[in-house]
């Protein structure tokens, strides 16, 4: 740990010498954060604290290079028994001499984020590198964005960096061709995507093509050879659609993307939202989504169905989950809200509110809880943990 | 938002076949309106909120219009928390995305978002007069004249149109006669016409490439007592654009 902390500060010296000589940006954050949880009448504890260094260079008017460095280190309680969670029929799936496993560690990390190049030509953007792809126009769920899941309490927190070669290539003012590549360790195996998106009156839309090999395990084999459980990676395809625009005074967004499965069963997403800011600085927003892969009866949720979950292999378990938020700006400086995730083919749900203060100009403080009101083996139940996270957040 | 940096603050010389005529309340509103619109623009400013506690939020951003403030784009320099969000608003404001370079997303925002305040500021982005807004949401009336920061002002009355969504329930407005600069807008509540909610003051006035424009903005908020002050550090006015930068590439730059 030593010796990636010497070379993160002489890194940043380095840098920050050069950046003075030099249009390199040196910026990025250190954020401090506590999660607790109360997981079987005892409050459990987890600390983490993140450095993040983010430079940015423009070389020329038309090559941009940009990268982070993450460094995030965790205290308290950071290994996680998953099997404290589930119920004991789901439990009996285990198999046997693999209950070590399933305890989810949270260990020290560094890596480098994000590191691209970016060639901007007139007719043409060319990205190289780890970089994040962001895709569709749902808040919570990304039906067409097989790269990420996002944190169903923490939503626009950022998403990892990804290998890739993108393409943007603008036609007219209002349509851009998108096609990107991202390396696996085949040709066949690699992540391609194509997406054409324009916009028509008040309205964007866009309409996806990818394919990627999507990586499931199988949590109810163990491999003691490689000491990992089994993978099932099958091809997937999808094809989605996504809009977003103003309609009767409301914000509304869609997306929706069928996937063809080459291992399992087809299955098809589907995200609607809107929003609205009333004349009294009151934000409200309701998304629903639907993910035919997800079960209709709780009873049915077996131990893959949790950990694909936990792990953030499938987005969700339950078919229907509906999301409610309502925030309002109380000072100046000080807004709070209130969220709810329900998952409607369960009927349970958990209530997150939220603040955001400002301490300064460059200190925010967010916080939330969440309390689940669910029976045990649904997917909000009060034995998954109700609790909260404060996070301080300084920006240089 | 972008009115403020470009076109907000700025406001031509009275053409002189103008003088001496008897303006109505449309007349005047019209012409602010006309001048607010430059054909484009580049400016630099920053944004301090005094919050009720006495502390004190700034905000540094540039901003560009083009075709009479019908294109905007906004990206934020300061502080580090903000650094990169960008805003671009076309067709007079009616179509707005929003830049968030963390994650690296275009967010498209329903125009109700325009109800909502600027970074906390004692501004909403409907305050910054996007569009017609003046024009389109109100109907004037002319008051007496009235001295006003010491300028001779016209007084008008601007009362909301039945069936718009603005967020007050009418204006006062007095405008310079020499320039037609709003010096001075009072924005009352949206349920009640009697209760003040804001004040908004423009002054140290300067004609840059011929072009009056108030170099300082004040609003304060009456309820909660606070205030928030624009300052514009550097203003360029008729320059060339590309249409390009007025795209979600040029928004992602």
């Amino acid at each position: 740990m030593k010796k990636w902390l010497a070379v993160l500060v002489f890194l940043s010296l380095s840098l920050s010498a050069h950046a003075a000589q030099d249009s390199i940006e040196l910026f990025g954050y250190f954020e401090s954060q506590a999660m607790g949880a109360d997981i079987k009448n005892e409050f459990l504890l987890l600390y983490s604290n993140k450095l993040r260094v983010d430079l940015k260079s423009s070389l020329s008017e038309k090559v941009t290079f940009a990268a982070n460095f993450d460094y995030i280190t965790f205290h308290g309680k950071t290994e996680w028994n998953i099997l404290d969670f589930l119920r004991s029929d789901v439990i009996a799936e285990v198999p046997a001499g693999a209950e070590s496993f399933f305890v989810l560690p949270f260990s020290d990390r560094h890596f480098l984020d994000n590191a691209y190049l970016k060639l901007s030509f007139k007719s043409f953007d060319l990205t190289v590198g780890k970089q994040q792809i962001s895709l569709g126009t749902g808040y919570v769920w990304n039906p067409t964005d097989v790269f990420n899941i996002k944190e169903l309490f923490d939503p626009t927190y950022e998403q990892p960096g990804y290998n890739a070669l993108r393409l943007d290539i603008p036609l007219g003012s209002t349509y851009t061709l998108t096609t990107l590549f991202s390396p696996e360790d085949t040709w066949k195996n690699s992540a391609k995507l194509i997406q054409i998106k324009g916009r028509i009156s008040h309205f964007d839309y866009s309409l996806t093509g990818i394919e990627k090999v999507w990586r499931f395990h199988d949590y109810t084999q163990f491999d003691f050879v490689n000491m990992n459980f089994l993978e099932l990676p099958g091809k997937r395809k999808l094809l989605g659609a996504s809009t977003a625009g103003e309609l009767l005074g409301l914000g509304v967004w869609a997306e929706y993307a069928y996937n063809w499965m080459e291992n399992s069963e087809d299955f098809y997403e589907l995200v609607v939202g809107t929003d609205y800011t009333f004349n009294f600085q009151t934000y409200m927003m309701i998304e629903y989504y639907r993910n035919t892969l997800g079960k209709t009866d709780y009873e049915q949720y077996n131990l893959n169905d949790w950990m694909r979950m936990i792990a953030l292999e499938q987005k969700a378990i339950s078919r229907d989950q509906i999301y409610v938020f309502i925030q309002h700006p109380v000072a100046d400086l000080l807004s709070v809200g209130i969220s709810t995730i329900c998952s409607i083919s369960d009927n349970s749900f958990a209530l997150v509110p939220t603040l955001n203060y400002s301490l300064s100009d460059n200190v925010e403080v967010f916080a939330y809880l969440n309390i689940n009101f669910g029976k045990e083996g649904k997917v909000f139940a009060k034995n998954m943990g109700n609790g909260g996270v404060i996070r301080a957040r300084v920006y240089f | 938002m972008n009115k403020i940096i470009t076109s907000g603050f700025i406001v031509l010389f009275l053409v002189p076949a103008l003088c001496g005529q008897e303006l109505t309340g449309e007349d005047i509103v019209q012409k602010v309106n006309d001048l607010f619109n430059v054909e484009s623009g580049y400016a630099k400013a920053k944004m301090t909120i005094m919050t009720t506690s006495g502390q004190k939020r700034t905000f540094v951003y540039e901003s560009w219009s083009k075709n009479k403030g019908e294109k905007n784009l906004v990206r934020y320099l300061e502080p580090g928390r903000v650094k990169g969000q960008a805003t671009l608003m076309l067709n007079n404001a009616d179509d707005i995305w929003m830049y968030f370079p963390r994650t690296q997303r275009v967010r498209k925002l329903a125009s109700h978002a325009k109800k909502q305040k600027m970074q906390g500021s004692d501004f909403s982005y409907e305050d910054m007069g996007s569009g017609d807004a003046f024009i389109n949401d109100f109907s004037p009336k002319r008051l007496k004249d009235e001295k006003m920061e010491g300028y001779d002002c016209y007084k008008l009355e601007l009362t909301r149109k039945p069936d718009t969504d603005v967020s007050y329930s009418r204006l006062i407005m007095w405008v310079i006669k020499e320039s037609f600069v709003p010096v001075v807008i009072d924005y009352y509540d949206e349920d009640d016409p009697a209760l003040q909610e804001k004040r908004l003051v423009e002054s140290d006035i300067r004609v840059i490439d011929n072009i009056p424009t108030a170099m300082k903005v004040v609003m304060h908020n009456k309820n909660d007592n606070t205030q928030t002050e624009l300052e514009l550090l550097e203003v360029r006015y008729n320059i060339t654009l590309a249409d390009s930068m007025f795209t979600e590439r040029g928004l992602k730059k």
